[in-house]
């Protein structure tokens, strides 16, 4: 009888975990196709798409260019460029007039970062830890994948056949305010780590960044994509914190002066 | 009964326990077989209640923390919905066969739900204890 019992439990234990463990290969399903999802957009007209969005920009925001600040930014884009084997995109990283200490991704590699996080930014390495970031959305094609999520094929199609512009500009609104989720804010995170490295630029920068920020050190801007819109995110800072970098890790500095390029803000 | 329990207690899974633990000490008097079978309902219902509470608990937890979920929250949620969902199929049937004046075991929960209510214990002296048809074992 006992046993009947024993046995029974175990039954029904046995048909629990095969409903958990069911359910969890049916959500590793789900998230899998993310990158099937975006393999239904092409990189030509993500590039398309991003040179569409990229004209709202510009016409939009106030870019700042020819200064002390851009080539500061050109540079650290080189050095993180540079450490990248491949990439389908041609990137256009842009500084945008504005207090918030922000960046973003647009599709077809264009990444814009707002003056205010350079002014938050302590070093160069940590505007390079965003931007690493950020370049890690694109490549990773997080973009693309939540614009999918967001918008049909079809809403993507007309727009690139020359759509209703007010569509352009939702797009370009839901890009600005752009919330992934943990996975993809992990997964870029990583990517930039590695890419720092790469680079040469100490991984760590990272880390000290985040945790500026989560100390509210910075009034920054509650949208701030690169840590979500919560400040408990302790795992992406220990993911940044905990990274080895290879025993033979040496870091090479910046060659510009960082103050001057936060004045040349001004 | 049933289904307005669950009806309420999708929101707040403790409604369903609640309904149970009503409707089994108003019911459990009236005659073995409707004992044993609000006591089976009764046990089911805890485990249902604990799986469906955790998600719940979870869900709050994460609203107010970290606000994304993972993969596991996920896989939970999956698995308390299809746990939930298979005890009401398994209860509609359950229902249906004791509405017939069939007996009805539910995995596990009906032979403890047996032993409780069936049991001849020494100071019985009542002779009918035996049911009209026996659990599987």
């Amino acid at each position: 009888m006992g046993n009947r019992i024993i046995r029974d439990l175990v039954i029904l234990l046995a048909i629990a975990g095969v409903l958990f463990v069911g359910g969890y290969f049916m959500v590793l399903e789900i998230n899998k196709s993310d990158l099937e999802i975006s393999y239904q957009v092409s990189i030509e007209q993500e590039e398309k798409l991003g040179d569409m969005l990229k004209d709202v920009m510009v016409s939009d925001y106030k870019v700042i260019e020819g200064n002390l600040a851009d080539s500061a930014v050109q540079e650290i884009t080189n050095r993180l460029l540079a450490a990248i084997d491949s990439t389908p995109y041609r990137y256009e990283i842009k500084i945008i007039q504005n207090e918030n200490i922000n960046a973003f991704t647009i599709p077809g590699g264009n990444i814009y970062i707002l003056s205010g996080l350079i002014e938050a930014a302590d070093s160069p390495e940590e505007v390079a830890a965003v931007l690493a970031h950020e370049i890690g959305h694109a490549e990773k094609r997080h973009v693309v994948t939540k614009l999918m999520k967001d918008m049909s094929m079809t809403a993507i199609v007309s727009i690139l056949s020359g759509g209703d512009p007010s569509v352009i500009t939702e797009v370009l609104q839901s890009m600005v305010g752009n919330k992934f989720n943990r996975e993809q804010e992990m997964e870029a995170d990583k990517f930039a780590l590695q890419l720092m490295e790469d680079a040469h630029i100490p991984p760590k920068a990272l880390a000290r960044f985040f945790e500026r920020l989560n100390d509210k050190e910075l009034d920054y801007n509650e949208n701030l994509e690169i840590l979500m819109t919560h400040p408990h995110n302790s795992k992406r800072i220990d993911q940044a914190r905990k990274y080895k970098t290879r025993n033979n890790f040496k870091a090479e500095t910046f060659n510009f002066d960082w103050e001057k390029v936060q004045k040349s803000l001004e | 009964m049933m289904f307005a329990a669950v009806a309420i207690g999708l929101p707040l899974p403790i409604i369903n326990l609640i309904a149970s633990v009503i409707y089994y000490f108003v019911n459990r008097k009236k005659s073995r077989f409707i004992h044993f079978h609000c006591l089976q309902a009764l046990l089911t219902q805890i485990p249902t209640t604990v799986i469906n509470w955790v998600a719940v608990i979870w869900a709050v937890t994460i609203f107010f923390t970290e606000r994304t979920t993972t993969e596991i929250f996920w896989a939970y949620v999956i698995f308390a919905g299809a746990s939930t969902f298979l005890y009401f199929v398994i209860s509609l049937v359950a229902a249906y066969k004791a509405r017939q004046g069939k007996m009805y075991y539910f995995l596990f929960f009906g032979n403890i739900a047996y032993q409780a209510v069936y049991k001849v214990k020494a100071s019985d002296n009542t002779q009918s204890t035996e049911p009209v048809n026996k659990p599987p074992f």
